[in-house]
């Protein structure tokens, strides 16, 4: 968890006041707290994202090396977290947990 | 060298390790205090390609690790009661506490769900507003800022039946404390990265210049590791003893200020425990006066445990740089990660799980030299 991954946005909204949008991280998609970049960050850009927060901006080139270190280095554990709330989500949609 | 040759940049590491070998005098003990570095150091071998011009000591850096068990104790306790869906990183769950872990608590019929993301747990509360959901906040300052917008955000949508339980850690407490200690060893800090992206690094200022010590903010990677090691081990040539930045794409001085402004008015400092040290002054974060609603610890009742640690896991000389893991008589055998005795062995950065993974104690098992 102290390491950020590098995520692109691909969509920003505001959800009842806080700024929000839609990250991709190396194909897996989930919505990421903005607020802290409000007014930095556009959709196309990429950012360093803590636990569902972006907490600074980084070019492509950079986001792309980043990513590819922690893949390296077996530090992408939380894709699997972000992949398990993702499924207990539709899980949760589809119908009443039992 | 197999370890190196797999990496990418392994020419360009290769010349900073000459250049860190020819230029140290004597051998230097470094520390670095980031979970991502050790699990990074240990993986790729550096610490044999520089054995004998610098010592790495594997700091606090990992924030499962040095989560104490008193707070384990009172996750697990939270995650058995029946009213509460307790929610948590996926790393906590596997963290030894007195008894049993979360999963065993969870295989026995309690509510634990992992989370990537508090705001996720706050979504359980709205979605469950029978229930009450606990998001259990541990980390260093890069979980801090999420932590804090969780509670923020809580307070401002009125969701009453979320709550925290608090766990969080500061870093440069800890690099205090060990300075201060009077078996210290350390010379010179790589100060982790991302935790430096978030707060910048005015507060390590006055440490090096009290203490003495070059502090370096340095990256994860292989070649931003061995940099910060060769801007440390030159300014400890040089006799200076100044906060540089290695890190420059992603570090400026100030962090990111709108995170750190949300932390400071959400938490205060607090005493903290870490698992195998003790009690560091001011170390860690706790929820201000005004937040005490989101405060699991008094919505439950659970302030008053306390918890003394087990003997038999030398976690704390570890993380003190006082012991290697593979010295630890307990390593590998009545500790692997499949059955850690603590902490360091379950987190994939933690020092003991690292050595473990890479087969760190075959070549230095003291009972084969």
């Amino acid at each position: 968890m102290c390491l950020g991954i590098p995520g692109r946005i691909v969509e920003i909204h505001d959800d009842r006041g806080l700024l929000m949008g839609q990250v991709d991280f190396g194909g897996v998609r989930r919505e990421v707290c903005l607020a802290y970049l409000a007014g930095q960050v556009q959709p196309g850009d990429y950012a360093i994202v803590h636990v569902g927060f972006a907490i600074s901006r980084v070019d492509e080139e950079e986001a792309r090396r980043t990513f590819e270190a922690l893949r390296e280095l077996s530090q992408l554990d939380e894709l699997d977290w972000m992949r398990e709330v993702a499924e207990r989500s539709l899980a949760g949609q589809a119908g009443p947990r039992a | 060298m197999k370890y190196l040759s797999e990496y990418r940049d392994a020419g360009v590491a290769r010349g900073l390790i000459a250049r860190v070998r020819a230029r140290a005098t004597r051998p230097w003990v470094l520390m670095e205090v980031c979970g991502g570095q050790t699990h990074t150091i240990v993986k790729q071998g550096l610490l044999e390609l520089l054995d004998g011009a610098v010592e790495m000591i594997h700091g606090p850096g990992c924030p499962v690790c040095v989560t104490p068990l008193e707070q384990i104790d009172k996750a697990l306790r939270l995650a058995a009661d029946p009213r509460v869906i307790f929610t948590s990183f996926g790393d906590m769950l596997r963290v030894p506490g007195s008894e049993c872990d979360l999963l065993q608590v969870r295989a026995r019929g309690g509510e634990v769900r992992v989370v990537y993301s508090p705001l996720d747990a706050l979504e359980l509360a709205v979605r469950h507003p029978d229930r009450q959901v606990v998001f259990f906040a541990v980390g260093f300052e890069t979980t801090a800022p999420a932590n804090a917008m969780a509670v923020w955000r809580a307070r401002e949508l009125g969701v009453g039946n979320f709550s925290i339980l608090v766990s969080h850690v500061t870093v440069p407490p800890a690099m205090t404390a060990l300075l201060s200690a009077s078996d210290n060893r350390v010379q010179g800090f790589l100060a982790a990265g991302h935790v430096c992206t978030v707060m910048g690094w005015t507060e390590y200022e006055p440490i090096a210049a009290r203490y003495r010590v070059p502090i370096v903010v340095t990256g994860f990677e292989p070649v931003d590791i061995l940099e910060g090691i060769w801007m440390a081990v030159c300014q400890l040539e040089e006799g200076r003893h100044e906060v540089e930045n290695q890190y420059v794409r992603s570090v400026r001085r100030e962090g990111t200020v709108p995170a750190r402004d949300l932390v400071s008015k959400v938490f205060q400092l607090v005493d903290r425990k870490w698992r195998g040290i003790g009690e560091i002054p001011q170390s860690g974060l706790g929820l201000r006066e005004e937040f005490a609603d989101f405060d699991a610890e008094y919505r439950f009742g659970l302030t008053a445990i306390q918890v003394e640690e087990s003997p038999e896991c030398r976690a704390g000389d570890v993380l003190r740089g006082q012991l290697k893991p593979f010295q630890c008589p307990a390593f590998g055998e009545r500790c692997t990660p499949d059955h850690p005795l603590g902490a360091p062995m379950v987190s994939s950065e933690g020092a003991c799980a690292a050595y473990h993974n890479y087969g760190r104690f075959r070549q230095a098992r003291p009972a084969e030299v």
